[in-house]
C-alpha cells in the first residue's frame, strides 16, 4: 500500500505528541513493507527531502506568511497541497492520512483530486486545548475540526475519552471512530546511565528525592497545581527537589509562582532539553508527576512507565486509561494540589510499592503499547476504507 | 487560569507566521512593523527580550539589524498551537 501522511510536526520539528506519533507509526508501517510518504513543514537544518528507516519525508517551505496563525495555517496548507500534487504525479497513493485540523485543508482537497479515501487522526480538539471557544479564530478552528471529521472516511483517536469528546461535541457517529492508542519504542528506554551524575546536572544530591514533571508550559498541563503542591510535599519530604522540563508561554508566570511558594530554590525549570536527556532524567527520577487538566492521551505517562519511574497522574482523559490506579501508577484529582501532594507522598513514602507499580507498568506497556500493534490496527483501518 | 499570552511571545509567534524562521528570511524592525502594524519602539523592546531568551537571532544585513527565530524559538511558538 502507498500511504500519504500529512502532519505539521515531524522530527526534528517536535513539540507535542503528534511528531512522535507520526514518526513511530510511519516507521512501523514502513517496516511492514508498505510505502510511507510524509508531507510536513520545513525546519532549520533539515533537508527538504530525505528517507529515514524506509519513510520518505518531504519538508515544504511556506513561501507566503501572515502574522495571524489561522491565516498562516491556511497558507502553509496551500504549499503542502502543491508539494503533494507534484509527488502524486509520480506516486499513486492509496490512502491519505491527516493528523489534526492543521493539515486538513490540504488533505480534503487531495482526497477529491486524487479520488482516494482520507483517514483523520484527532490528537486533541480546540475546545479541549483552549478549555472553551473564546475568540473568532478558535471558533473557526473548531469548525475546521468538525469539517475534517465530516469529510474523513474514518476518524482515529488515541483514547476512549477522546472518542466521547468527538461524539459529544461534534455529534459524530460512534461507529465512524476507531480508538487506536499511542505507543512507545521501548528500546530507547533500555539505557544504562549514571543516575547520580544525571541528577547532579540538575542540582539534585544523592540523598535527595527527584520529583520530575515533563510537559509544555501551557495551562492545559496544569503545572501550577504541582507548584502549589510543593509546600505540602516539602513538609512531608524536605529532601524533595523538583525539576520541570519543557517550554511555553506560561513559563514566566510559573517561575514567579514557584518563587511565591517559599520553596522556589527547590524548583528548577530546564527549558527544552534533547529527548536523550529527558529519558536520562526520567530514568533517574523518583517520581514523575503529570498534573494535566486536559490530556487526550498523555504519551508522557507511557514514557515514564517505560523508564521505570513511578507515575502520579491526574485522572483526566487518556491518562485515566493509560494509568491503572494503584496498579501501574497513582491517579489523583485534577486541579487539586493536595491530591497531587498525596500521590507524590504515596510514592516517596513506600519505595517497595513504588517499585511494584513500575514493574506492573513496564509489563503493561510491553503487552499493549507497541508500534507494531498500533501499525497493524491502523493498516486494518486503511484497508477498510480502501475497500 | 486567566493568564494572557505575554506580548513578546505574541511577537515571536507573528515573526514565525510571517516566515522569519531562518537567516535568509530575517527581517528588519521596519519590515516587522509593516507586517505586524506594531510601533517600532515596542518591537525593539520585545526583540531585546527575545534575543536574551535565545528565541531570536540578530544579524547584521545590508547595514541594518535583522532578526529571525532560532530553532528553540520555533519550538516555543509551536507549544502554543500543538
Amino acid at each position: 500500500m502507498r500511504i500519504c501522511i500529512l502532519t505539521w510536526e515531524y522530527p526534528p520539528r517536535v513539540v507535542g505528541g503528534i511528531a512522535r506519533h507520526c514518526e513511530g507509526l510511519a516507521k512501523a508501517i514502513a517496516h511492514e513493507g508498505h510505502e510511507v510518504h510524509i508531507f510536513t513543514l520545513d525546519f532549520p537544518g533539515a533537508p527538504d527531502y530525505e528517507e529515514i528507516d524506509g519513510v520518505k519525508i518531504y519538508r515544504t517551505v511556506t513561501e507566503l506568511g501572515h502574522p495571524n496563525f489561522l491565516t498562516w495555517a491556511l497558507l502553509f496548507n496551500h504549499f503542502l497541497e502543491k508539494r503533494l500534487g507534484q509527488v502524486s504525479q509520480q506516486v499513486k497513493f492509496d490512502i491519505l492520512h491527516v493528523h489534526d485540523w492543521l493539515t486538513t485543508p490540504a488533505g480534503i482537497s487531495s482526497k477529491y483530486r486524487l479520488g482516494k479515501p482520507m483517514v483523520l487522526t484527532v490528537h486533541s480538539t480546540e475546545v479541549g486545548r483552549a478549555q472553551g471557544i473564546h475568540n473568532p479564530d478558535s471558533f473557526a478552528i473548531d469548525g475546521m475540526e468538525w469539517w475534517a471529521t465530516y469529510e474523513a472516511n474514518k476518524v482515529i483517536v488515541t483514547s476512549n475519552s477522546m472518542k466521547g469528546e468527538l461524539c459529544g461535541h461534534f455529534h459524530l457517529p460512534a461507529d465512524k471512530i476507531e480508538v487506536i492508542s499511542n505507543a512507545i519504542e521501548l528500546t530507547k528506554y533500555n539505557i544504562s546511565i549514571d543516575r547520580q551524575s544525571v541528577r547532579g546536572r540538575y542540582g539534585v544530591g544523592p540523598h535527595e528525592k527527584l520529583v520530575l514533571c515533563v510537559g509544555r508550559l501551557v495551562p492545559q498541563k496544569g503545572i501550577e497545581h504541582l507548584i502549589h503542591a510543593v509546600p505540602s510535599i516539602s513538609w512531608r519530604h524536605p529532601e524533595a527537589r523538583f525539576v520541570i522540563v519543557g517550554e511555553g508561554w506560561l513559563k514566566s508566570h510559573l517561575e514567579h509562582l514557584a518563587r511565591t511558594t517559599g520553596h522556589g530554590w527547590k524548583i528548577r525549570f530546564t527549558g527544552f532539553i534533547p529527548d536523550s536527556e529527558v529519558i536520562a532524567l526520567m530514568t533517574s527520577a523518583d517520581v514523575l508527576v503529570i498534573p494535566s487538566i486536559y490530556e487526550p492521551f498523555g504519551i508522557v505517562a507511557l514514557e515514564g512507565m517505560a523508564a521505570r519511574v513511578p507515575v502520579v497522574a491526574s485522572q483526566v482523559g487518556g491518562l485515566a486509561e493509560v494509568v491503572e490506579h494503584d496498579r501501574t501508577g497513582i491517579l489523583v484529582y485534577s486541579r487539586n494540589p493536595e491530591s497531587v501532594a498525596w500521590g507524590v507522598d504515596r510514592i516517596l513514602s513506600d519505595p517497595g510499592h513504588a517499585r511494584w507499580l513500575t514493574e506492573n507498568a513496564r509489563e503493561r506497556i510491553q503487552k499493549t503499547y507497541s508500534w507494531e500493534a498500533i501499525a497493524k490496527k491502523t493498516m486494518k483501518v486503511y484497508k477498510e476504507v480502501g475497500e | 487560569m486567566s493568564q494572557e499570552v505575554p506580548e513578546e511571545f505574541r511577537l515571536l509567534c507573528m515573526l514565525h507566521n510571517i516566515g522569519a524562521t531562518k537567516w535568509e528570511k530575517s527581517l528588519s524592525i521596519q519590515e516587522i512593523s509593516q507586517w505586524t502594524a506594531m510601533e517600532t519602539s515596542s518591537i525593539e523592546f520585545h526583540l531585546q527580550k527575545l534575543v536574551e531568551l535565545g528565541d531570536v537571532q540578530p544579524i547584521e544585513g545590508e547595514g541594518v539589524g535583522k532578526y529571525h527565530l532560532t530553532p528553540d524559538g520555533i519550538r516555543k511558538v509551536l507549544t502554543l498551537y500543538s
